[in-house]
């Protein structure tokens, strides 16, 4: 992927916002599940505390009783984190009394710490490791055990083992942090998916421009997203305008020729009538500005070729016509064109111009052949796996044909072999020319039917 | 035979006219669209040579219009326009040849000559009827080999009638096709031409059908 890319941003953005929020999310998770686990096993250490307290409560003699362990069993085994601790203040000579747990261990008592009750509850919490050498989390109320307001007053600490609770909360961390991780990843698998559903239409559109490219297509068709619509409408019109260029420059080019080969028609009539040294130049001039015409028609019209996006033509749409016209202007000679081209051949480039080729050289062929001319068209696979399609495209006739030296220097401009029979010269260059102009070739051989054979090769579509 | 010229050019018409009426043929002409489709369609032309580039109504509009309603008049146009595509576009419209200018008068005149003899049915650019044999190429008539010296009407006269040997030709048909729009149809001319010609060449080489005109019989008739 590339980086100037739209996938590349879109991925880019989203993968900032899921490293930004899932980690911004689990931490708001995990901070409020602990205090959650916290205040629970502190609400279990409150209720011991209010329980041991309510058990101990003898305001008969002044001594504490030792409450019952009904509450949690582990007060009973030793080091097992659960204690609890009754401790007389205020100089009372009576005994501390302590859980089994405590074994000869003692828990000191917050205040005497100096750690500040809870204005709500009134009671004071620390953090401490207990005489098994493991956290624990202790919780002090002071109470006078149902003495009279002024009597002496007592500390009853309970513990409760806390490394549990880090235990927990350290459990539940991982465990939201590999879910968070198992989101993360399938949200980005997801943005993948999306960005790739998302820029699809993009991926058609330029499918089809490839298609208009290479001629299959000459309009941007179809449904495209409302976002590229008018990227589409703008792109369409733009191949409008410039058929239309081309349109007019053929137009112009037309009229050209038309406003100057008129005047030269009457310029060489008119010459041959007058005989006289000046009537010979003004018919030799008048060839050579005739020759200029035609040769830089063709250059323009060639110019206003190049750029032109590809077009691909049918060769039964030129061809047809063209035997069609040929054997009506040949009728009085009785030329039958024989043509054997496959139905699906086409030719990757501009109608006119393989009109040009075709008809110049099957115009040829009927001018020197006898009765017969024939027009093959082969499709030949590309050489490489990346070449394209070929055309070969032969016409042959059963006239006289030309001999290897004549083959050699037919195509040269304006150069007429035999002035016996009308023509320009021009019509063989031409095609050459154009040949050329598409990557192409014209070579000239000899047919079986004695008479000439022109091979063109072209790009076919 | 009787040519029409459609060319909106005037020095080319006027040039047209001239290297086709001194090939013997009766021309008339029209320098615009509309003029030289209504002599086409009124006058029975053998052959027009007809402009692409016209004012008023263009060629191939005016020779769709023939054709649409039967003419079978040959037609040669006539355009600067010389793309494949515009040559077929008026063979399809109908046209029988094409010529790009600028062209040598010589070729518009050889296509001419194959237009009529073709229009006739000949091939070749040689008639023969009998001993009279007409090459259509050089305009000579020769009788036995030996060269006839013809006037320019009366080289008209025989060339019509070969050209449709076989066929009995009325002295209308005749008048028509011989001489150009202007002439004066009332006279007996015709006869006069035919008289000097029947002393020149063998005289039952033309036979006269009475009532109905002329005929040279086919060389395959009179075998």
């Amino acid at each position: 992927m590339r980086i100037d890319s739209i996938a590349f941003r879109l991925i880019v953005a989203s993968m900032a916002w899921v490293l930004l929020v899932l980690p911004l999310a689990g931490f708001l998770i995990y901070a409020l599940y602990r205090e959650d686990v916290q205040k629970s096993f502190d609400a279990q250490l409150e209720k011991l505390v209010t329980a041991i307290t309510i058990d101990s409560m003898q305001p008969v003699d002044n001594t504490p009783a030792a409450p019952t362990n009904r509450y949690e069993p582990l007060f009973e085994v030793t080091h097992s984190g659960w204690y609890w601790q009754i401790e007389p203040l205020d100089g009372q000579s009576t005994p501390t009394l302590r859980s089994a747990s405590l074994a000869t261990a003692s828990l000191p008592s917050p205040m005497a710490l100096g750690y500040p009750p809870d204005p709500e509850t009134n009671m004071r919490w620390r953090n401490d490791v207990g005489p098994d050498g493991k956290p624990v989390r202790i919780v002090e109320v002071i109470d006078r055990l149902g003495h009279a307001s002024d009597g002496p007053r007592y500390s009853i600490v309970v513990a409760g083992p806390s490394e549990w609770l880090e235990f927990s909360v350290s459990t539940f961390r991982n465990r939201l942090t590999a879910a968070l991780a198992v989101a993360g990843a399938a949200l980005l698998a997801l943005m993948l998916f999306q960005v790739r559903f998302g820029l699809a239409p993009l991926k058609r559109v330029e499918e089809a421009l490839a298609e208009i490219r290479s001629g299959k297509a000459t309009r941007l068709e179809g449904g495209v997203p409302a976002e590229i619509e008018p990227l589409r409408d703008e792109l369409n019109a733009l191949i409008q305008s410039n058929e239309d260029i081309i349109e007019r420059a053929r137009t112009q080019v037309g009229n050209l020729a038309h406003g100057l080969k008129t005047p030269l028609a009457v310029i060489t009539n008119e010459a041959r009538e007058s005989k006289g040294p000046l009537g010979t130049k003004v018919i030799e001039q008048a060839k050579v500005m005739t020759d200029q015409v035609q040769h830089y028609l063709e250059r323009a019209r060639m110019a206003a070729r190049v750029g032109v996006i590809g077009r691909v033509t049918p060769l039964k749409e030129v061809v047809d016509p063209l035997v069609r016209a040929l054997e009506k202007i040949n009728s009085g000679k009785g030329v039958k064109i024989v043509v054997n081209c496959p139905p699906d051949a086409a030719f990757q480039g501009e109608k006119q111009d393989l009109e040009e080729m075709l008809g110049n050289l099957l115009d040829n062929a009927c001018k020197w052949s006898k009765a017969r001319v024939t027009l093959d068209v082969e499709q030949k696979k590309p050489a490489t796996a990346t070449g394209r399609k070929r055309l070969k495209i032969i016409v042959a006739d059963d006239g006289p044909g030309l001999t290897k030296d004549q083959r050699a220097r037919i195509g040269r401009r304006g150069l007429r072999l035999d002035e016996t029979k009308p023509g320009t010269g021009l019509g063989l260059s031409i095609a050459i020319d154009l040949a050329q102009s598409y990557r192409g070739s014209l070579n000239l051989d000899q047919s079986k039917m004695g008479g000439l054979k022109a091979i063109l090769d072209l790009p076919a579509a | 035979m009787r040519v029409l010229v459609v060319e909106d050019d005037t020095d080319l018409n006027r040039q047209l006219v001239g290297a086709l009426s001194d090939a013997g043929y009766a021309v008339d002409s029209a320098l615009d669209g509309e003029e030289g489709y209504y002599l086409g369609d009124t006058e029975p032309y053998d052959l027009i040579i007809l402009d692409i580039g016209l004012p008023k109504m263009d060629g191939i509009s005016i020779l769709e219009q023939w054709r649409r309603s039967d003419k079978k008049v040959p037609v040669i146009i006539l355009t600067a326009r010389d793309r494949w595509s515009d040559k077929v576009q008026g063979i399809d419209a109908g046209a029988d040849d094409y010529l790009a200018k600028p062209f040598h008068m010589e070729e518009l005149l050889a296509r001419a000559r194959a237009q009529l003899r073709r229009a006739a049915g000949h091939a070749k650019s040689e008639i023969e009827c009998g001993p009279v044999r007409l090459d259509t190429n050089s305009a000579r008539v020769t009788c036995s080999g030996e060269p006839i010296k013809l006037t320019s009407h009366e080289f008209r006269l025989l060339a019509y009638l070969m050209h449709h040997r076989g066929r009995v030709v009325s002295r209308t048909e005749l008048v028509e096709h011989l001489y150009d729009q202007d002439f004066d149809r009332d006279s007996n001319t015709i006869e006069v031409f035919i008289g000097r010609l029947r002393k020149k060449i063998p005289a039952e080489i033309i036979e006269t059908v009475r009532g109905l005109g002329y005929r040279i019989t086919a060389e395959d008739d009179a075998n």
